[in-house]
């Protein structure tokens, strides 16, 4: 196989090391080789080189846990479990008026009554939990009981997932963790719904070149969004290098922000 | 893999071309090139041959199936099968944008070849994302499509490896959980 450098032909970033060795030089007519060939089957065109480090973004984003565990450091999850569920308290609660009660009379300093309904979020929710169930009894939310079962089975196509709780897979995930009678059927709703409509972002997502997609994604929880913007992604690269714009050289997002700044008085 | 990586490894594909200017055999690491005589053809790898032509030193001869009659019963093969039909290169798509943007001159209609290399593309598209869909509905541990390019699997590859990713996680929700809790430092 043979291997070539070429200076020109590849995206640079400013903000990066060049990663070919260089080559230009063309005094014999023929552009100098650059590094060994790279020993191999000599069905070459089956294994591809090793992706490049991805020193193009800034920022990598730690994904969703999904399944019984969150992902500590993923922002998606630290805001799916702000979302509320329903509950009541088990014994009394001191003190807390204040902090969980909606419209509980008294000022603070109430404590709050034994079967009182709460809404709490699902963080202190799961906190609160445990086997013996003494502090705190959860419900499930609307949208996983078994009328919108039977909607999402129906067709999941139609249901708008954004206004149902933007994050009802992670959220739907989770509350498996409380022990339910209904959980296994919470759990095939949930990967059914997901499978019915792949279809849909799939074939969105790959076909909407240039053009608005707020109305595609507008019914679209955030997983899907996720994926939806990774199908984007995959469309963008092949239209933008089949434009012949892979070739040319653009600013790193990296240091594209960097004239911007102004220098206060740092130089004295 | 980004498309100008699978363009970069569609390269080294040889292409036949009738060089203009004279020079003896060349020794590279990966192999021999040469030697070039004025009007003789001679078979180079796809970089050289670009490159040669971008400084007019050679005139490039069109592969055998860069032809619109040829294309023309590829696109309708295609349309017919349900399944992949082998392509003439498994680089068509790269080669087609190579040689149609820098050797267009020596390519008779030009125009019409990349209307239907086009259209074999948008069909094998979309017989990819239905057995994609039906991979997924199905929910199968393992599919295999013969006959799939680099590019088109690029294409789709990230958003189908996602996706896959968040089906196996919700499908791990089914099993009850396991009640041991392990951390891993």
């Amino acid at each position: 196989m043979w291997y070539r450098a070429s200076v020109t032909d590849r995206r640079r970033h400013c903000g990066t090391e060049a990663a070919a060795p260089g080559s230009a030089a063309d005094c014999s007519g023929l552009p100098q080789r650059a590094c060994a060939a790279v020993p191999g089957a000599a069905g070459a065109s089956a294994a591809p080189p090793p992706a490049l480090p991805a020193m193009a973004e800034a920022y990598f984003p730690v994904g969703p846990g999904l399944g019984s565990e969150e992902n500590f450091l993923s922002l998606d999850d630290i805001l799916m479990s702000q979302e509320k569920l329903p509950g009541r308290a088990e014994s009394s609660l001191p003190r807390l008026a204040f902090a969980l009660g909606q419209g509980a009379a008294g000022g603070s300093g109430d404590s709050i009554p034994e079967g009182s309904k709460l809404e709490i979020p699902m963080w202190l929710a799961k906190g609160l939990h445990d086997s013996k169930r003494r502090i705190i009894s959860v419900e499930l939310p609307k949208i996983y009981k078994e009328a919108w079962r039977t909607v999402f089975s129906a067709d999941a196509n139609v249901v708008d997932l954004h206004k149902m709780g933007p994050y009802y897979y992670g959220f739907g995930s989770q509350l498996l963790n409380f022990d339910n009678p209904e959980n296994p059927e919470i759990a095939q709703t949930i990967l059914q719904t997901f499978i019915s409509r792949f279809r849909r972002i799939m074939d969105s997502s790959q076909n909407a070149y240039n053009e608005d997609t707020s109305m595609l994604v507008a019914r679209l929880d955030e997983l899907e969004r996720a994926l939806f913007r990774a199908g984007q992604k995959g469309l963008n690269d092949f239209q933008c290098w089949e434009k012949g714009q892979a070739s040319q050289i653009t600013v790193s997002s990296l240091v594209q922000n960097y004239g911007k700044r102004k220098f206060t008085d740092m130089d004295g | 893999m980004e498309p100008a990586e699978a363009e970069f490894l569609a390269e080294k594909e040889l292409v036949t071309i009738v060089p203009s200017f004279s020079m003896d055999r060349v020794h590279l690491i990966g192999g021999d090139l040469g030697p070039f005589n004025p009007g003789l053809p001679v078979e180079v790898p796809v970089w050289l041959a670009v490159n040669l032509k971008q400084r007019q030193k050679c005139r490039l001869v069109p592969p055998a199936w860069m032809d619109v009659e040829k294309l023309e019963e590829i696109r309708d093969q295609e349309r017919k099968e349900d399944t992949f039909t082998p392509m003439p290169s498994p680089y068509y798509m790269e080669l087609t944008k190579l040689l149609l943007n820098y050797a267009s001159d020596n390519i008779p209609k030009a125009d019409e070849i990349r209307t239907l290399v086009k259209d074999t593309w948008d069909t094998r598209m979309a017989k990819l994302r239905l057995s994609a869909d039906s991979f997924v509905r199905q929910q199968e541990a393992h599919a295999k499509l013969d006959n799939l390019t680099l590019m088109e699997i690029n294409t789709i590859g990230t958003f189908l490896t996602q996706a896959l990713d968040h089906m196996y996680k919700l499908r791990t929700n089914l099993q009850p959980a396991e009640s041991s809790q392990s951390q891993d430092f």
